[in-house]
């Protein structure tokens, strides 16, 4: 980049600087240096320092410029922020909630405000202009800061305000009367306290001075700089905190995650600073490429999803993406994590003030709130529940309707603010509410080679010597936990003794070996250990034999032994083909095992669980063989488990009758010694069977030899007895069949074939024997009708209405009045109106199709039974 | 009309077919009206539950076959809810508590305490006691039996228990000391074979001898197997001459052929059929015991005479671990390993004698 095409701003300032000094080449060309080495100090802390004289200084700063495109060339709409960003940093740092100027706040100026702004201050600026340089940045006095290319008056720049509903408005900035503008001639004047106008030491002395200062400065700060603060900072430190990044570049790991996180945070901008997302740089992509979007519905220009949920394994460094996610886009963060109370009333009590007003004082920067460890609370019982129930409820709420009072609807302001929730666990229970309305991203562990280098690095600030392959080992054991890896390091470092790989081992010791899988268990139990991982665990040729303890605690580790047990049983005999001894050893450890937890389970001996594992060791020694067959899931047993629950259920039908109307159909009593459970699962279930099949051809009912049709009628009483019926299906290919219901054949059905000496019933079969159980059934019911009705003979018969019904119903005309019959009237003699409600129609409805059946009618006179309205009806009526 | 078991089953004392004495043992019991607590055991089909029946009809009359059932529903001490069928009349009571698994002490407690303490109102009854039935009482587990021990002693005024069992052997001893031991044994051919004919007479067909003897052979002495099989084969071929094929039970077929596996071949291939094949078994939910009762029974039929002690005994060493644990297919196989290894010993090198230590 060449100062052609570098903003007017930056040309600004560029004339600024040497306006006094026009013409002094050799201040001009040092001044440029120092300026050069000022920007690429800022936008590169990693690069040597630049000496002042730098002969290529643009050069430099255009490679450094390159170079940073490169890294960050998705944010290529932000370059011009870079470019200023060195200078005008100062400015951005304090554009707060109001921000003015039209111009970006661009996302990496704000992360060098720390380093820039003391410099430019310095540099630049008197010291008491520094001390209050909010002030002085808010106050238009400095023409160098303010042009950012849009206006060289600012005090014509309105400022925009949001407030907590959303709107935006405008305050209109008064210049100060009689403030004089500030020249850098006037502030090197008043540093030297002198009245006079000129200056005492020459001005290419000064920024010289200046210069070297700055570059001092900038080589200490970037020798401290991105992972590596002060050295000064005390010892007592954690590194975990010493180092933890402090700007966006300077995180590790998914840079993707990052992006993603910070795209949703910036989604926040319009409506938080009320900016505008450049809309002409829109990019095509971000309709289908899942960005977060803003919401075009919502008034507020809120983004789609209102939260944003971090989840990932512990370390990897979450809670740090969205400290610094938050600081970079302007915030202010406030934590809430799992040690602070969390409940509903924590909304209402920390959240909300916090995001409406901001949580510090003096600070006039939006909140951004973090919720850490949001999954961490389950066990509080419904705590967390409301806490997320609240939540939601917060980050949805509706824009409050127009001209409704604002304080009576308090609680019903929107949510202005992002929030951002971090949990470890996704799928958490507690979560599943909040995971179908938020924003999710998922974080993964940084590449090892990145982790490494960021660990060599800290190492050598903190002058321990380590060596790479070492480091390599501590990434690996922690799974990429960065912080379990700093806290190693330091542990190491406290006792001053050069690193070796042992040492690593026993520091890592312990780290996340609970983590290791059911299947990773089963095939280590199954697998002897490879060299390679042998010396990642640190373990001598000499200690491979001492195999226990190592296995013991991965068993133990891998959460449910019964399932390795079942696990080893399933595979134990795929090894060692041939060499039966063998087997008969290891199935002996397991019945020792079985025969082990199922006293422990009896008699609650707890304190046994410790030593259960151990019986699944010894298959080490008998099994682990190299390029044996590959492990596999047990699943045998749990299929079977589900047939025999499924069997059970059939008998149990058999032997207590169906259930399925929700009466229970006790089979009678005189049959329960069939159904016990044994002799009804070893004798008549298989005897059952045979019974009911006999080999009888289909034949019509007429013409059926009597011999045919004993055994026929036999075989359907039998089969009703036990509520046994042929059930009519569909195949999947469209023929008939009938099904057996309850389906009493799979007992006599194994491995998938019917037992040989019973004949297949064919279908026409089955149909006639379906047809004749209807028919008996049938038969029953009407003699348990005849019997009931001669029982209990009500007063009309069967009485489907209410007289009122029917006289309604008559009366709709579908039905022969009788002209006799007097119009219906009520107690009072009132003539009733049919309301035509659909409950009456659905009565006359039925009494369309009464007059086909004969009811029978039977009479009987109820002594004492006294009804209130005694009126004659004719039997005609009923009918 | 029914199952013929069920349909010519005798109701009365006088109508029972076999064991004269012991009838005339119940009725003298059932009349001297000092009626004790009993245990009936002898194996399955002998007819306890029948004797059971008749006698109880002997003390109360025909009331007692007025029978209901009821569905009672029981807490545990863990608040699950445990749902049990009873059988009772106004006179008696049945209950099998080993279907409730574990939790049978709640059920026994329960029940008995609540019959203990209330008595007789019926004022025409015979008797002033009211009986209680526990079938399957040697699947009670040993809590239920201690919880039976006390109670049987102090409400003996209120109070009779009947229990039915196939053996004595895990009845605690407390509990054998106070009841009258009753062995219903086996009917012999004989008896047998009268009872298929009164059937057969009473169904008026004819059962040919050959058919009989060959149903008595395959019954093995357990006369409710026998009844269901003469129904089936009636039913499979009316006429019931020419050469009978009886029908084994499935599951029993099923072993057979298992047991054939085992002796054919000894390989880890083998024992991974024979995994399948015992799975089969238990998921139709056949008694891992009687898998292993039956298995051994025909490999001792079948290896030589110095394997057959051993057989058993290992099966016998099994069935107790089975027991103590909870994976039966662990025991099973184990077993299965066991047995192949001492076939194979015995082929290969007779050097039997390390076998026993583990």
């Amino acid at each position: 980049m060449s100062t052609s095409t570098m903003s007017p701003a930056h040309n600004q300032l560029v004339d600024n600087l040497f306006g006094m000094s026009r013409g002094d080449e050799n201040a001009d060309e040092m001044s440029f240096g120092s300026m050069t080495s000022l920007l690429s100090g800022s936008l590169q802390p990693k690069s040597p320092q630049m000496p002042p004289h730098s002969p290529r200084p643009l050069q430099h700063l255009t490679e450094t410029q390159e170079t940073y495109r490169e890294e960050e060339n998705t944010m290529v709409e932000e370059d011009f922020a870079f470019t200023s960003n060195g200078l005008l940093a100062g400015k951005e740092s304090s554009q707060t909630e109001t921000t003015t100027d039209g111009s970006s706040i661009a996302t990496p100026a704000s992360a060098f405000n720390e380093v820039d702004q003391p410099l430019v201050s310095n540099g630049l600026l008197s010291s008491s202009m520094d001390e209050d340089d909010d002030n002085a940045i808010l106050n238009p006095r400095l023409p160098i800061l303010q042009g950012q290319g849009i206006s060289r008056n600012p005090a014509r720049i309105p400022i925009k305000v949001t407030t907590f509903d959303g709107k935006n408005f405008e305050l209109r900035r008064k210049r100060k009367v009689g403030t004089p503008l500030p020249t850098l001639h006037n502030i090197a004047s008043a540093s030297s306290a002198r009245p006079s106008r000129l200056l005492e030491v020459p001005i290419h002395r000064l920024m010289e001075e200046i210069s070297v200062t700055v570059a001092q400065k900038l080589t200490d700060e970037h020798v401290a700089s991105a992972t590596t603060p002060v050295r000064s900072t005390p010892q007592s430190t954690l590194w975990v905190d010493r180092y933890r990044p402090k700007r966006f570049i300077d995180l590790l790991g998914d840079e993707r995650t990052h992006r993603e996180t910070m795209a949703w945070v910036k989604c926040w901008d319009t409506c938080v600073f009320g900016t505008s997302k450049s809309k002409g740089k829109k990019r095509a992509r971000d309709e289908d490429d899942g960005e977060p979007t803003i919401d075009l519905d919502d008034p507020l220009k809120r983004p789609t999803e209102k939260l944003l949920l971090l989840s990932g394994p512990p370390g990897l460094g979450k809670t740090t993406l969205a400290h610094v996610v938050a600081k970079q886009a302007g915030y202010d963060v406030l934590e809430i994590n799992a040690s602070d109370a969390r409940s509903g009333q924590a909304i209402d009590d920390r959240i909300r003030p916090a995001l409406e007003s901001g949580s510090l004082i003096g600070s006039s920067k939006p909140v951004l709130v973090v919720i850490d460890e949001i999954d961490g609370a389950t066990g509080g019982g419904d705590n967390t529940g409301n806490f997320i129930h609240k939540l939601l409820q917060m980050a949805f709420e509706k824009r409050p309707r127009k001209g409704a009072k604002k304080s009576a609807n308090n609680a019903n302001r929107p949510l202005v603010r992002p929030i951002i929730c971090i949990c470890n666990d996704l799928y958490s229970s507690s979560l599943t509410r909040l995971r179908q309305q938020s924003r999710i991203v998922r974080f993964n562990r940084a590449a090892d080679v990145h982790l490494v280098r960021r660990l060599r690095e800290i190492c050598e600030k903190e002058s321990l010597s380590i060596d790479t392959h070492a480091l390599n080992n501590l990434v690996n054991a922690s799974h990429g936990d960065i912080r379990g890896c700093l806290n190693a390091l330091q542990f190491i470092k406290s006792r001053n003794q050069p690193v070796t790989e042992p040492m690593i081992r026993a520091a890592t010791a312990g780290m996340k070996e609970s983590e290791s899988s059911f299947l990773n268990v089963l095939t280590d139990i199954f697998t002897p250990l490879s060299k390679k991982r042998a010396k990642a665990m640190g373990i001598r040729e000499i200690d491979e034999s001492k195999y226990v303890d190592r296995l013991q605690r991965l068993i133990d580790g891998s959460g449910s032994t019964d399932k390795v047990a079942l696990g080893c049983f399933e595979n134990y005999l795929n090894y060692r083909q041939h060499d039966i001894s063998k087997l008969r050893k290891a199935i002996s450890w397991l019945c020792a095992y079985d025969a082990f937890s199922g006293g422990m389970r009896s008699e609650r001996e707890y304190g046994l669980l410790g030593y259960v594992s151990y019986f699944l060791v010894p298959f080490y020694p008998v099994f682990a063989a190299r390029g044996g067959p590959r492990i596999e899931m047990p699943k045998v047993d749990w299929e079977n488990f589900q047939r025999t629950k499924t069997n059970e259920e059939i008998y149990k039908s058999l032997a207590k009758g169906n259930q399925a109307d929700g009466v229970t159909n006790h089979r009678p009593p005189h049959l329960r010694h069939l159904l016990e459970q044994q002799v009804l699962r070893l004798e008549l279930a298989p005897l059952l069977n045979r019974i009911i099949s006999p080999p009888l051809r289909p034949v019509n009912n007429q013409i059926i030899k009597a011999d045919d049709k004993a055994r026929l009628n036999k075989l359907v009483e039998t089969m009703l007895l036990f509520d046994l019926r042929f059930v009519q299906e569909k195949t999947e290919d469209g023929s008939l069949t009938y099904r057996l219901d309850p389906a009493i054949d799979v007992f006599v059905t194994y491995e998938g074939k019917r037992a040989p000496d019973i004949a297949p019933s064919r279908y026409a079969t089955r149909h006639m024997v379906a047809i004749e159980i209807e028919a008996e059934l049938a038969k029953r019911q009407a003699q348990q009708v005849a019997f009931s009705e001669v029982a209990r003979p009500s007063m009309f018969g069967r009485r489907p209405k209410t007289i009122n019904d029917m006289i309604s119903s008559l009366s709709d005309g579908t039905i022969a009045i009788d002209p006799a019959d007097k119009p219906p009237t009520d107690f009072f003699g009132r003539p009733i109106l049919i309301k035509p409600t659909p409950s009456v129609t659905t009565a006359a409805k039925n009494t369309e199709e009464a007059p086909q059946k004969k009811y029978k009618v039977g009479f009987r006179f109820k002594e004492g039974n006294s009804s209130a309205v005694r009126r004659p009806v004719k039997v005609a009526a009923l009918l | 009309m029914s199952l013929w078991v069920d349909k010519y089953r005798p109701r009365t004392l006088d109508s029972l077919h076999y064991h004269a004495e012991l009838t005339a043992r119940l009725r003298a019991l059932a009349s001297s009206g000092d009626f004790p607590h009993m245990l009936f055991f002898g194996p399955s089909g002998a007819g306890k539950k029948t004797r059971v029946a008749c006698t109880l009809r002997e003390l109360f009359g025909p009331g007692v076959e007025k029978i209901k059932i009821d569905q009672r529903v029981f807490m545990t001490p863990s608040k699950r809810k445990l749902d049990v069928n009873i059988v009772q009349s106004n006179f008696h009571i049945e209950i099998t508590p080993s279907d409730v698994g574990m939790y049978d002490r709640v059920v026994i407690q329960e029940i008995l305490k609540e019959i203990a303490q209330t008595q007789q109102v019926d004022l025409n009854a015979k008797q002033r006691f009211k009986v209680v039935v526990i079938s399957e009482a040697d699947s009670l587990s040993r809590d239920a039996q201690a919880a039976l021990r006390r109670t049987m002693e102090k409400y003996m005024s209120n109070m009779r228990i009947i229990l039915c069992a196939n053996s004595t052997s895990t009845l605690i001893a407390p509990i054998k000391s106070r009841c009258l031991l009753i062995r219903v044994a086996a009917p012999n051919e004989d008896e047998m074979s009268r009872c298929l004919n009164e059937v057969a007479k009473k169904e008026r067909f004819d059962l040919p001898p050959s058919a009989a003897q060959e149903i008595i052979q395959d019954s093995n002495g357990n006369l409710r197997k026998a009844l269901l099989v003469l129904e089936t084969l009636k039913m499979q071929s009316p006429d019931l001459t020419g050469p009978l094929t009886i029908a084994k039970p499935d599951w029993e077929t099923y072993c057979h052929k298992l047991a054939d596996m085992i002796l054919q071949e000894q390989t880890p291939q083998r024992v991974l059929d024979v995994r399948t094949k015992l799975y089969e078994l238990l998921a139709h939910c056949i008694p891992p015991d009687v898998i292993i009762k039956t298995i051994s029974n025909r490999l001792v039929d079948n290896v030589a005479e110095p394997l057959k002690a051993d057989v058993i005994h290992w099966a016998a060493f099994y069935q107790v671990r089975m027991r103590l644990g909870s994976k039966k297919i662990f025991h099973l196989e184990a077993w299965v390993i066991k047995v192949m290894s001492l076939y194979k010993h015995f082929f290969y090198d007779v050097d039997l004698t390390g076998d026993f230590e583990d």
